[in-house]
Formats: C-alpha cells, structure tokens, sequence
C-alpha cells in the first residue's frame, strides 16, 4: 500500500521529465509497468522496465517463464499497452496511443515474427506476405511485387502459392520473416523464433536473422535459450518484472 | 484504399464461405426462406390488389349499384335487412326522372340460376336476368349480334331472351342459335340477341347469364317477393360522368329516403355502392391482411437474421486467431469490424438472391396455375434485395464488433 502510494507520487516526476525531451533512440522505454487485475489480486508482470535501443542493435531479451519477457515483448511490439510509464518508438509517444493508431505502429514500425508462425492457414505464402501491406493501403499490384521480392529474399521465390500446410517448419518461419519485413519496419521483432524447429532448422534461421541485422534491420529477439540469445550483440535479462543485466556482448 | 479494403474484405468473405460450404448453405437457405416469404407475401398482396382494381374498372364505368341491402363480400344479410321494404321498378323510374347527374337507370331482377335448354344441350347454370332497355347503356354491356330487349318486348311481356357467351357455348356448340327456341325452367323463349363477352371477374365468369325483359321475369317468377338470395332486385345506375358520381350517390339517397319514408337522423334502409366505395372497402379488408402478412413475413426474415447472427458468432471466436494476426500485422478495428459485416452481408445478400428467384418463380408458377393472381413489382424486388443487406449489417453487427474488439495479446494466445 505504502509502496503504491510512492509510485504514485513518483509518476508525475517521471511524466515532467519525459516532456522535457523526447529520446533519440529507436526505442525508448521509461519506467515501463504493467500490471494484471487478478480477480482481487494485482500481479505486476512488469515492474519499472527502462531501456533504449539504437538503429541497427541485435538485441536478445532473455529470461525464464513468468519473468515478464512475453509482456515486455507484446509492449515493445504495441499488442499491449503499459499501465504505466512511457515509451517511444522513432521519437513517437505510442504509450498514449489509441487503438487504431498502434495498429498503424504495428503496421508500419514492427515486423512480428512468433514461435508458432502465426500464418493464415487458409492463404498462400505470397498472400501471408501481402497481408501487412493489404492494411497498409498498397494498391494490388505493388503489394504483389513487394510480396514476391520480400519471398525471393528468404529463399522462398519457388514456394510463393503454397498454403502453409504444404510448407515445412523452417519454410512456413521465412515466410513469416518475409512477412515482417515486407513493409520496411524499423523494429523486427521475434518471440521464440526457433521455439517450434528442429536444431538444423534453427540455425538455419538464426543465420537468416544475422544476414538481415547485416543488411541494417534492428532485431529485437525474446527466447529463453542461452544458445540463441549468444548470436546477438546485446542481452538483456529479465527476473521478476524487472532488468536483471542489460549487457553489451560483441 | 478503402476500395482496397473492401475488395479484400469480400475476398476474405467468400472464401470463408467456401471453407464451411454446409454451414454457409443453411445460414444462406435461412435468409432465402425470409426473403421468399417477403417477396411471395408481397407479390400476393400487390397482385390482388392489381387484380382487384382491374376488374372493378371492367365492371363498367363508375355505375352506381343499389339494393335493399348493405354493400358486403359475401356477408348474409341481417334480420334487420331482410325485413326492410323491397325497391320497386317506381324507385327505378323516380330516380330517373328526379336525379339530375343521371343519365340512365336500369333495373334488373335476378335469379341465380335457371336451366336453359336447347334440343339435348342443357346448362344449370345461369343466371337469369330480368332487365328493361336501359339495360344496355347503364351498364355499358351491348348486345353483338341480333338486337336487345325493346319496349314492345316489355310491354308484350314476350318470351325473348339474349345469351351471353358461355350459355351461347353450352347450348348453340355449332348451331346457330338466332331465332332459335329455347327452354328456359322449362317454358319456351326465343332467342333475338347474343351479348358481347365480358371476361372474369375473380375466376368467376360474368358471360354465363341470359337476359329476358323484366316484365316477362316478373310473369314467371313472382314478383318482386321471391326469396332472397334465390331472386335479387336491384337498380344500375350510370352517372353523367365520373365527377357525378358522389352527386349522384346524394340524389339517389334523397330520393329513396324520401320514397321509402325514412324519419330524419335514421340510418337508410337500402344500399348504395359504387366502385369507390367498393375499393375503400376492399382496401379496409386487405390492409388488415397486408398488416399480417407483412409481420409473418418480418419475423421469417429476423429468424433468418438470427441464423446469421449466430454463425457469424461461431465464425468470430473460430477465428479468434487469425483476428489475432490480422491485428497484429496492422489490421485497424475498423478493417475487421469491415470484415464481418462483408461476411454477413455477403451471405445475406446470396440468400436474398436465392430468395427472390424462388420468390419469383413461385408467384409466376402460381398466377399460371393458381386462380390467385400474383405479381412482384420492381420496387419489391429492389426492397427485397436492400432487406437482405440490412438484415447482415443488423445481425452481423454485432459479431463483427465483437471480433473488432478482440484483444490482439488474447487472440493470439488463443487455440
């Protein structure tokens, strides 16, 4: 109680201080919590998360289950929105932001790439791809050709109207990377992108990720594999709600 | 862009319909059987009321009908109305000397039916008509070949008939009947004219009568006395012109109350209609039906509705998922909300099709081989179509909603 009540006081502090300027870095998180009404209990998955990170960083975000990484990522990736704190992607506020305009950030700021794929089962690779620019109001036959090339760069040009069923574990994962690319985010974003592959696959994709942080994309992964998170530059660490180690390994 | 959405959306939509065929069809059939009804409904109403309109129009031009009894369809008469006075052929004859906006007056007594027999043809059928000359003019009914019932017949009381077409039919199927010697309930009449056709009224034919004048009917069949509704006395009277008719209508009341010595306030004692009269109250009988048809047929379209809404609400939480991706590749609320509304207009919309065509068909196959007749007219058709995109936007609504406010953390957990 007494805690809640210092929160409290502390929150407008922070809020002066974030008028004063607003960060330059990619991503700008400040004092981010958030907190789940469990019935009668409130249970805090984040607890005062500050972090930024630049252009062109591979970052890993690592952490055991119920550490709060999940949480940190739907923020990060704007399906979830702070209770508290402020965060900043490309110098925008999306903390304040309402629901169509975060769908308009995950539209043109981040690139989702999920453990289970999260295709559509009933679409082809190429319209997989299409999909964000469709809501991005991309007229038909760009979205195609943009579709195509961002399959071509994942070394799917001769799976483009297979369904995913017709796909293997590793293919269906790149054509969800083209997916989140295909409409130039600033932010690709992946939670457990091996979580679902074999170790050869695996590796295979992580080696797609370091040819695209190569090419200049910033990647932000979540896993709780030590082996996956070694492949990037910087490793962030979660326990309880809260930055544990946030280190710079290359 | 929008145009971009909503081409998607619909691609979106059909291929959701295709991917649960049987689900889609019953929802779809659901929708038909509202619209069928609507249109059926619709197109019985208007086709009778089209029916109904021409058919008092060909009864003559704006003739004024009077009897001792209350205008009715088929109603029996009160005690009341039984017992009142019967009009005379004088009342006739008053009226057409006092009433100033009319131009001819005609009698008639009838009989409902008569056997009339030629050699070994017979028909039971007839009506037989006592009438005087003004016949013909009052009711714009001529004769087509021989000549009509004159004052000479009239006043001979001469046993000569005319024959409408059906009785034409039924005893003369290859002879020539002029001048030919009829037996009418068994007493000998000749033949001196044959009317020209008048067509049905309702499926009922008004060709099957044979006319006699209407003192030789007045000889046969007692009087004015006879019991109704075997025998009927009654006055046609034609009105100077369409405009006259209300004027007319007040004359001929005067007349009769005065006649029939009606004490002032009392109601009258006798009948008037004319076509208007009739149409106000055909209208009254078939707005309350209309009022009917028009709930039953409402409630057939909302359970059809209800049927959308329903698989609308299966389809939004069977694909909780995909919203999930859809939200999170940047699908607004506005895009899925846009969705779902495709969705179910787009199944509400087959159905209203489908409905239509059955609708259609059936009223089309029903004035072939229905005496009802049946007409859908183009506004019904365009209201239909307009109905079934209302009924998926109010039923899918909902669902759409909804599926537009998923949470897109919540979605994409979901299994």
């Amino acid at each position: 109680m007494l805690t809640a009540q210092v929160q409290e006081e502390i929150v407008p502090y922070g809020e002066l201080l974030a008028q004063e300027a607003v960060p330059a870095a990619l991503i700008s998180m400040r004092d981010i919590w958030r907190t789940y009404q469990m019935g009668e209990e409130q249970v805090h998955a984040l607890r005062g998360v500050s972090f930024d990170v630049q252009k062109g960083e591979y970052v890993a975000i690592i952490g055991p289950s119920g550490s709060g990484k999940s949480t940190l990522m739907n923020i990060i990736g704007c399906l979830d929105t702070p209770t508290r704190g402020r965060y900043w992607i490309n110098g925008k506020l999306v903390s304040e932001m309402d629901d169509d305009e975060l769908a308009r950030i995950r539209n043109k700021e981040v690139g989702f790439v999920f453990q289970t794929f999260n295709l559509l089962p009933r679409a082809t690779a190429l319209h997989n791809v299409e999909l964000p620019l469709i809501y991005a109001g991309v007229p038909a036959a760009e979205r195609r050709e943009r579709a195509k090339r961002a399959l071509m760069a994942v070394d799917l040009a001769d799976r483009m109207m297979h369904k995913p069923n017709e796909l293997s574990g590793g293919q269906r994962q790149r054509v969800a990377i083209a997916r989140a690319l295909v409409n130039h985010p600033s932010i690709l974003l992946a939670d457990e992108p091996t979580g679902a592959l074999d170790t050869a696959t695996s590796r295979e994709i992580m080696n797609l990720f370091e040819r695209l942080h190569e090419e200049g994309n910033t990647i932000i992964i979540v896993t709780h594999e030590p082996d996956i998170a070694a492949r990037a530059h910087r490793i962030i660490s979660i326990r309880d709600g809260r930055i544990e180690k946030d280190e710079r390994v290359k | 862009m929008a145009w971009e959405g909503s081409r998607e959306a619909a691609a979106i939509a059909l291929d959701a319909l295709r991917a649960n065929k049987l689900r889609s069809a019953l929802t779809i059939l659901g929708v038909a059987i509202g619209v069928i009804t609507v249109t059926f409904m619709v197109s019985i109403i208007q086709g009778l009321n089209r029916a109904f309109a021409e058919q008092i129009e060909s009864l003559g031009s704006n003739t004024i009908f009077i009897s001792k009894f209350d205008p009715s369809f088929g109603r029996p008469p009160t005690a009341e109305e039984r017992q009142r006075k019967d009009l005379t052929v004088e009342d006739a004859e008053a009226i057409a000397r006092e009433a100033k906006s009319v131009v001819s007056v005609a009698p008639v007594h009838r009989k409902l039916s008569v056997s009339a027999r030629y050699l070994d043809h017979q028909t039971d059928t007839p009506a037989l008509l006592g009438v005087t000359p003004a016949y013909e003019f009052t009711l714009s009914q001529y004769v087509g070949r021989g000549r009509f019932i004159t004052e000479f017949d009239m006043s001979e009381r001469s046993n000569v008939c005319v024959l409408a077409q059906d009785v034409v039919r039924a005893l003369f199927p290859f002879d020539e009947p002029l001048d030919k010697e009829v037996r009418i309930d068994g007493r000998p009449f000749r033949v001196i004219g044959v009317m020209e056709p008048l067509g049905n009224f309702f499926g009922q034919s008004r060709d099957n009568t044979i006319l006699i004048p209407l003192a030789t009917f007045d000889k046969y069949y007692g009087g004015i006395d006879a019991p109704f509704p075997e025998t009927l006395f009654f006055i046609i009277v034609r009105p100077r012109t369409r405009a006259d008719v209300a004027n007319a209508v007040d004359e001929i009341t005067d007349i009769l109350r005065r006649r029939r010595q009606v004490p002032a306030g009392a109601p009258n004692n006798f009948g008037i209609s004319t076509q208007d009269s009739l149409l106000d109250f055909y209208n009254q009988l078939t707005g309350a039906t209309a009022l009917v048809l028009t709930a039953i047929s409402f409630v057939a379209l909302a359970i059809g509705g209800i049927g959308v809404m329903n698989i609308m609400l299966v389809s939004v939480t069977e694909r909780t998922r995909e919203i999930g991706i859809r939200k999170a590749v940047g699908a607004r609320r506005r895009d899925i909300l846009r969705q779902f509304l495709i969705e179910a207009v787009t199944l509400t919309l087959i159905g209203g099709l489908a409905g239509l065509i059955v609708g259609e068909v059936a009223s089309l196959l029903m004035n072939r081989y229905s005496p009802l007749p049946a007409y859908v007219p183009l506004w019904a058709i365009i209201v239909g179509i307009g109905i079934s995109a209302l009924v998926g936007i109010g039923f899918g609504l909902w669902p759409a909603w909804k599926a537009a406010r998923l949470d897109p953390v919540e979605a994409l957990r979901y299994e």
